[in-house]
């Protein structure tokens, strides 16, 4: 009705398992802090980077720009630039074509000589009325003649300036040109494009993403099209000078470098990017980390199964041999691994002496019923009272001249005290009958082996007795009964009974003779060997006999 | 730096009685020029590169009025032009004086008075000269031969200018202090009078000039606020 029941893992698996997840557990709780810290730590380093690029940006910036006026100003003082300006305005009314386009060829080239000389997209020479004479540069063609320019705001006391001009944004740095009299002719504008191309060095400088709005709309950037429009649209709104946001899905902090006028410069950092290589790096020493981890617990738990499993499997071999032998007097070896396991083992050993104790008392409750059995069968007639008992201590004395092992002894001593165990079947009359006997009686007698044997199969305990019981009367030459083997066939236990009973039979006085002497009823044995009884069982027998005392203290040649 | 607005408002007639017994072949044009401010804007301060420093000579003593040039325009003249010397000197790394009016055909020096090396070249159209540096105590000089407005510069010191007026008469002058000027000796006719600044350019008026008579006429320039 039982339930199949899964057989339970090994020691081993259990103890892997549980360090296993242990050790998991430590790592998912070491991940989470991990990130959580990294995330932070990244924030603040990205924010302070911005805070120091600022810092350095500002700086670099105020001397760029000093170093830009120094320049211009200096160029501002080319002569013939001056005078072709100064000559070209006075004439300007009054000179032909000729002479004003040979002026401008002088103030041109006058100026592509100040541009080749300078770090600046264009520098552009306007009049007084702020309107485009000439320009030179890498993008002077986008200050045409005759076009005013009008900045949108300067800073006061300084001459730098935002102007918007052909769709492009530039930083201007103004220096007038004035003669000693006091007298400006013009002025010369350095200008700077504010183009991806400026974002592109601004954030190679900076180190950070770059981006530049002017009067809320986006000049120029190093971000990604998306984010970019994002950043556009959120400084619009409100012109932060530093914080943190999210562009497009993306987490960047932005702090603004410089402003001149509307036009703002922004440094910007990408937080998830800075996490993302921070993350990968530490990810990849917490891998390690873990995998030494799992390696160290694998380890641990192996030896910590096999510390607890190894002695258990001792144990458990030498009971399952002890089981196996059915030997409950052997004792458990101590293990001496753990103060658990000895505990164990010793009261498993006092388990089994008691257990052999109780056992040993149970055989010899045993022995002693089926001995006052036979006694009983014994006194039935007064001439064969004790017989048993002395065929049983004869048989022994046989048996160990024969070096029977002691379980063979034990199986010999109480098998033939069983011996005639089946003479309960035969009745007293014929039993006590002096001589007579007819082949009807006979007969009955004859039955007692096979009936003795018969009661002995209803007793497990007394198996290894029934041929003893049963073959007693066989002979060697295949005369006896009750199955008439012959030789070797019949088994060594019931070869010693036989010759012991027929001793004891000659030596003790029956109704219709008296007993015969020790020696006489060696010689009958000596005579018939070989045909009713083994010789080399009378032969031990011979050997045996003079050592042999029976529970009374006689010895059997003394009662003779 | 100076703030210069000259207020001279009276208008005085000035009366020359012509020479007793004598019937006066010609007329006089008299009157006054005034500048008046005209302020726009103001020039970009530079911090960066100071002004380069021109020595001991304020260039602003020399009052504005003397700046101004009036003239008679197209004005036809018979005979041979009486041709002048004129000087222009480099003092303290400036031209003196910082206008002058010359007839065609007249000679100008250019003494150099400064312990160091100066040079003068124009570019202009009516007259492209270029009279490579010298010394102190050295003086080139330069003859101009074509009527028109010559800007004179250094090409070592490029804040120093001058300009001459090379006219085509002898009628012309500089203003006194006080912005008073008379023409005199001018054939009787129908003028155009000029009154001439190096920033403003040209004012004119018509005038008509009678025998033994003065004409009074007073110009106004613009002159913008220097500051």
């Amino acid at each position: 009705m039982s339930a199949v029941r899964a057989r339970p893992p090994r020691l081993l698996f259990k103890t892997l398992a549980v360090t296993f997840a242990t050790v998991s557990i430590i790592l998912v709780i070491v991940f989470v802090v991990v990130s959580i810290s990294i995330g932070d730590q990244v924030r603040e380093s990205v924010t302070a980077n911005l805070e120091s690029s600022q810092r350095m940006f500002a700086a670099l910036e105020t001397r760029r720009q000093r170093e830009l006026l120094a320049q211009a100003s200096t160029l501002a003082e080319n002569p013939t630039l001056k005078a072709a300006l100064d000559t070209y305005q006075a004439e300007a009314r009054t000179s032909s074509e000729a002479v004003k386009s040979q002026l401008f060829a002088t103030i041109d080239g006058e100026l592509r000589k100040v541009a080749a000389t300078i770090e600046s997209d264009a520098v552009v020479l306007v009049d007084m009325h702020q309107s485009t004479l000439a320009a030179a540069g890498r993008m002077g063609e986008r200050f045409p003649r005759g076009r005013p320019i009008a900045l949108s705001n300067s800073r006061e006391g300084t001459f730098d300036g935002i102007a918007r001009l052909g769709g492009g944004v530039f930083r201007i740095v103004a220096v007038p040109l004035h003669y000693g009299d006091g007298a400006t002719v013009g002025t010369l504008y350095l200008t700077t494009s504010l183009d991806t191309a400026y974002a592109d060095e601004l954030a190679r400088l900076a180190g950070t993403k770059t981006a530049i709005i002017s009067d809320g709309l986006m000049v120029a950037s190093t971000l990604p099209a998306a984010a970019g429009r994002e950043f556009e649209a959120a400084m619009a709104s409100n012109r932060l000078v530093a914080g943190t946001k999210t562009f497009n899905g993306e987490t960047y902090a932005f702090r603004r470098l410089v402003a001149v006028g509307d036009t703002a410069f922004y440094a910007l950092g990408s937080i998830d990017e800075s996490s993302r290589g921070v993350m990968r790096q530490a990810m990849r020493n917490l891998g390690f980390t873990a995998l030494g981890a799992m390696g160290l617990a694998l380890l641990g738990s192996i030896t910590l199964a096999r510390l607890l499993a190894d002695p258990i499997g001792e144990l458990s071999t030498s009971l399952a041999r002890m089981a196996a032998t059915h030997d409950v007097t052997s004792r458990l070896p101590l293990t001496g691994s753990s103060l658990e396991i000895d505990a164990l083992t010793e009261t498993f050993n006092d388990l089994m002496t008691s257990v052999a104790l109780a056992e040993a008392d149970t055989e010899a409750a045993y022995t002693g019923a089926i001995r006052a059995l036979a006694m009983a069968l014994d006194a039935r007639d007064p001439y064969t009272a004790g017989h048993s008992d002395r065929v049983s201590v004869l048989s022994v004395a046989i048996g160990r001249t024969l070096s029977l092992s002691a379980e063979d002894l034990e199986v010999v001593r109480l098998g033939a005290l069983l011996h005639d165990i089946g003479k309960i079947g035969v009745p007293d009359a014929v039993l006590r009958k002096a001589s007579g006997l007819t082949a009807a009686e006979f007969d009955l007698i004859k039955e007692h082996p096979v009936l003795g044997a018969r009661i002995l199969r209803s007793v497990p305990f007394l198996a290894p007795h029934i041929p003893i019981v049963e073959l007693h009367h066989e002979r060697p030459d295949g005369r006896g009964y009750p199955n008439g083997l012959s030789g070797d066939d019949i088994p060594l236990a019931a070869r010693i009974v036989h010759v012991a009973d027929a001793y004891d039979a000659m030596t003790s006085a029956r109704a219709y003779r008296g007993a015969r002497p020790s020696g006489e009823a060696l010689r009958e044995l000596w005579r018939c060997a070989g045909t009713e009884f083994h010789a080399d069982i009378v032969g031990a027998l011979a050997t045996a006999l003079p050592g042999v005392t029976y529970d009374d203290g006689d010895t059997v040649l003394a009662r003779v | 730096m100076r703030r210069y607005v000259v207020s001279i408002a009276s208008l005085v007639a000035v009366f020359i009685a012509a020479p007793r017994g004598q019937a006066p072949e010609t007329g006089i044009i008299a009157g006054h020029v005034k500048l008046t401010p005209r302020i726009k804007g103001r020039a970009l301060p530079s911090t960066a590169y100071p002004t380069r420093a021109v020595g001991a000579h304020d260039p602003t003593s020399v009052p504005e009025i003397k700046n101004v040039v009036v003239y008679l325009k197209n004005a036809a003249f018979r005979g041979a032009l009486p041709p002048t010397r004129s000087e222009l000197r480099q003092e303290h790394e400036t031209f003196l004086p910082h206008v002058l009016a010359i007839t065609r055909g007249s000679t100008v020096d250019f003494p150099n008075d400064d312990p160091i090396f100066h040079n003068v070249f124009s570019l202009s159209s009516a007259a492209t000269f270029d009279l490579r540096r010298y010394p102190r105590g050295q003086s080139r000089s330069q003859t101009f031969t074509k009527a028109g407005i010559v800007k004179v510069f250094c090409n070592i010191h490029s804040h120093m200018s001058a300009t001459i007026l090379v006219l085509d008469n002898p009628y012309f002058t500089i203003p006194a202090l006080d912005g008073s000027f008379e023409l005199p000796h001018l054939p009787p006719g129908e003028y155009l009078l000029v009154g001439w600044h190096e920033r403003v350019g040209e004012r004119q008026s018509t005038v008509r000039v009678e025998r033994g008579k003065t004409a009074t006429i007073d110009l106004s320039l613009p002159v913008e606020d220097l500051q």
